[in-house]
């Protein structure tokens, strides 16, 4: 009788839980860490809808793509979360997403972003992070890179798997035109090593592997607010800095695509906005509560955001790779 | 000629099985890999596929040499230092490197010469210089090959080298030779065969190499074939690519096989063996080879030693308590356990055939049987032409287009995978036993009319099974601590233990991370210590 008692109320648990749905988002390590923006987010959306909200990190950000895509069929995401503007168009071509029929045109982008598929939920400024106790001698521009002292070591992050890596990669495409390639080549030396994804490089970089680490110029306020450190710097160069506007999209395949759309939706309230800079330590895309301080109050904020157009990429990703890669290979 | 196929045909069908099988799924595998190219199937030989060749080979080589070079030096001076305290013991710890996960090597290696490792810290504190970061790219790729595979040469040199007779030093001694001359004539004829097929072991090996590159090699900069063919699936998600490079490491490494097949692989078992030679060489001499001796050691000890100190300072309660180190813990021990029992089983079943065409008193004197061992052999060695990454390539080509769950091909790719692994090893192992114990007393079974099964339980049995045990701890700890198949087919849905590893050293997780090396390391050693001696048999084995 008893059995039957506890049968009971653990089917209708079970069931229970059934009934809720489950959104499913793919995203970077970072961002589902317990530290970073998930547990929060999930918190807050799960609060005014009814549903269970799944996070699934993969190592780097352009890796939740081709994790999408190497499960094909049987891929169980309803949001990938956290390309950026650079590598969307490329993304679009796998045609994995749908429209989300949002309205995004008031955002606080430093330049105009608008897409049918893909909705920017934050952004940030490429820069070169040190350690000001260990480094004296700081490059200001990417000429003082390749003159710094020979055991200098950067760590840097594969352009094919990280979008942070892609930035730097577009960045010096940027600067330098057709001499990327030689760039590369004086560069070359000074690079430690590759990650495939901005923590592993960044983890390298405060364990002292290295003396700087391609991350951003909003980097430092995690260690001044959770840490109270101030020694961890941006360097800011003198020709600009390149950027990051980070998106989300739905999968065509998500079988969740109202909640998904709600999800898209909530990144631009001022709940998700509150969440962003302290827990991904990036710039939010809508403004912050005015009960907040703002984390990047004192933090160096590059005047314009440098950007290579989704299409661009999109044309010429495949040989600006190749170029690089002849050009590190020894 | 038919009636003498009848009466072995109960060994000889069943190693046929398994070798068609094996050829049929090679073939199942070359196809799949030849219709997912959505291109002509033409290979561009461009620049970058030219360098990604020249390097691995460059590297395998240089590899091969040094492992050589440090295992020959190594072994030398051991066998002339026949007796000292914890010899036996150093040359255990040497043969356990084979079974030595490569990730967790590679771990130690980096905390010892990493830039922030032990060594830097060491030199900082007492001379204020560093060496800066020379352990990322060629340099540690040479570092960590060295250390996995000069401590395997050195052991099976060594066993070489204890072969000679007693007699050859007596006759050398009383010639005066110098140390050079007695190695010229007495000591390089008889580890002559051994350093060949050991060479051609550690090259393909390296050529093949799959965990230190990607953990080492640090940059595109410093691919080999197996580790492009891995970025090309997980980072460009550029199939047809992966493919051609699958293609080109695949010819290559079915020639080398090919070449390299007609020298078997020696592997030597756990027992340190002592045979003492009498004469010490000069005071000078020895001093060499005792400084040999202590420096390898040091190096070979240290990484292992900065795995256990990292690793006890970190909190095993939470690592123990993290669901996704118990589902890789359980994967982990679940595949490597089926994976060397079929092992074993395939192995005898396959010696058990090809002594067969080895012997006088079967069927060895037909033409066919040479040809027909070398296929048999051909096939127990497929694993080193056909690498991980290009069977894990086809395995998930396969999973993609025909029906099945992804939880059913992952397994099923996992333990084909470990199997084809082990076996080359297996084989050297079991085979020459096999053909020992038939060319002992086969007579003696088919005047007693035995059969298979009571044949097998009187005869082979007892004098296999200490080495049977030897097989399965290899087979295990292979399969246990590999980062080969898994790299493709890894998710937080299925993951081992070598995989979660992998995950923790690239996230700030770093102590997490000491903690499960250890864990891992531990787990290795006890299985390759502990299960053969299960197996010991309680009478003295006669050789």
């Amino acid at each position: 009788m008893r059995i039957l008692f506890l049968i009971t109320i653990l089917s209708i648990f079970l069931i229970a839980n059934e009934i809720k749905p489950t959104l499913t988002i793919y995203t970077y390590d970072s961002f589902t860490s317990p530290w970073g923006p998930a547990p929060k987010i999930k918190q807050a959306f799960e609060k005014d809808n009814n549903c269970t909200l799944k996070f699934i990190g993969i190592s780097s950000s352009i890796g939740a793509l081709r994790k999408i895509q190497l499960e094909g069929k049987k891929t169980k995401a309803d949001i990938l979360l956290g390309l950026d503007t650079s590598i969307a168009e490329v993304a679009k071509d796998t045609n994995l997403f749908i429209e989300h029929t949002l309205n995004i045109t008031n955002l606080n982008l430093p330049i105009k972003y608008e897409d049918n598929i893909f909705v920017p939920f934050d952004y940030s400024y490429f820069a070169f992070v040190y350690n000001e106790n260990n480094l004296k001698n700081i490059p200001h521009s990417f000429e003082d890179l390749i003159n710094m002292p020979k055991n200098f070591k950067i760590v840097i992050q594969d352009p094919r798997s990280s979008t942070a890596g892609l930035g730097l990669l577009l960045w010096i495409k940027s600067i330098y035109g057709e001499n990327a390639s030689n760039y590369w080549k004086q560069l070359s030396p000074y690079i430690l090593t590759i990650t495939k994804g901005w923590s592993e490089s960044y983890g390298l970089f405060l364990k002292g592997e290295a003396d700087m680490v391609l991350s951003y110029t909003t980097s430092p306020a995690y260690h001044i607010i959770e840490e109270n450190l101030t020694n961890i710097k941006a360097s800011s160069f003198k020709n600009g800095h390149y950027g990051q506007i980070e998106v989300a999209a739905i999968l065509k395949s998500s079988k969740q695509k109202v909640l998904a759309k709600k999800f898209l939706s909530f990144m631009h309230t001022k709940t998700f906005a509150d969440i962003i800079p302290t827990s991904n330590w990036v710039y939010p895309v809508t403004n912050i509560s005015n009960e907040l301080k703002n984390p990047f109050k004192n933090l160096y904020k590059p005047s314009h955001m440098i950007l290579t157009n989704g299409k661009i990429v999109q044309q010429n990703r495949k040989d600006i790779i190749n170029e690089w890669l002849n050009a590190i290979q020894k | 000629m038919v009636k003498d196929i009848l009466r072995f045909k109960n060994s000889i069908l069943s190693g046929s099985l398994i070798i068609i099988s094996l050829f049929l799924f090679i073939l199942i595998l070359f196809i799949t890999l030849y219709n997912a190219q959505n291109a002509d199937f033409t290979i561009q030989f461009d620049s970058r596929m030219y360098q990604l060749l020249k390097f691995t080979i460059y590297q395998a080589f240089l590899s091969t040499t040094l492992s050589l070079l440090v295992g020959l030096l190594l072994a030398w001076s051991l066998a002339h230092q026949s007796q000292f305290k914890g010899r036996k013991v150093l040359i255990t710890l040497f043969s356990s490197s084979i079974v030595l996960p490569t990730i967790v090597v590679v771990f130690g290696i980096i905390g010892i010469f990493g830039r922030n490792g032990y060594f830097n810290q060491i030199n900082l504190f007492l001379f204020d210089i560093s060496f800066g970061s020379y352990l990322y790219g060629l340099s540690g790729i040479l570092i960590a090959h060295v250390y996995l595979n000069a401590s395997f040469a050195a052991r099976s040199l060594l066993q070489s080298f204890e072969s000679i007779p007693k007699e050859k030093y007596k006759l050398s001694k009383s010639l005066n030779f110098s140390i050079f001359k007695r190695f010229y004539y007495v000591e390089y004829p008889a580890i002559k065969s051994t350093l060949m097929s050991i060479g051609s072991t550690i090259f393909l090996l390296c050529f093949t190499s799959f965990a230190v590159v990607l953990l080492l090699g640090g940059s595109p900069s410093y691919n080999t074939l197996e580790v492009a063919i891995y970025e090309a699936v997980k980072l460009d998600f550029d199939i047809t690519l992966a493919i051609k490079l699958a293609f080109i490491q695949i010819t290559i490494s079915a020639i080398l096989v090919i070449i390299s097949s007609s020298f078997q692989i020696v592997v030597s078992n756990l027992k340190a063996s002592s045979n003492i030679i009498f004469w010490k060489d000069s005071k000078t001499v020895q001093l060499i080879q005792w400084f040999i001796i202590i420096v390898f050691s040091f190096f070979f000890i240290l990484p292992l030693i900065v795995i256990i100190i990292d690793g006890i300072g970190s909190n095993f309660l939470q690592i123990l308590k993290d669901t996704l180190f118990i589902k890789s813990l359980y994967t982990s021990i679940f595949i490597a356990t089926i994976s060397s029992i079929i092992t074993g089983i395939i192995a005898i079943i396959l010696s058990a055939t090809m002594r067969n065409f080895t012997i006088r008193t079967r069927l060895s004197n037909k033409y066919i049987s040479k040809f027909l061992n070398l296929i048999f052999l051909f096939f127990s060695n497929i694993y080193l032409a056909v690498p991980s990454l290009v069977m894990g390539l086809g395995f998930f080509i396969m999973s993609q287009t025909y029906a099945g769950s992804e939880f059913i091909w992952t397994i099923s790719a996992l333990i084909t995978a470990n199997i084809l692994m082990s076996l080359p090893f297996a084989i050297a192992i079991i085979n020459p036993l096999m053909q020992k114990t038939a060319k002992r007393y086969d007579k003696l079974s088919f005047s007693l009319g035995l059969t298979t099964l009571q044949r097998w339980t009187y005869v082979e049995y007892p004098y296999i099974k200490p080495s049977l045990g030897y097989v399965f701890a290899l087979s295990f700890c292979f399969s246990l601590g590999d980062l080969g198949i898994i790299s493709l087919f890894g998710s937080d849905e299925f993951t081992t233990l070598p995989w979660y590893l992998y995950q923790l050293m690239g996230s700030y997780r770093s102590t997490d991370a000491a903690g499960v090396a250890l864990i891992l390391l531990i787990l290795v050693l006890t299985v390759f210590i502990l299960l053969p001696k299960l197996f010991r048999n309680k009478i003295v084995k006669n050789n």
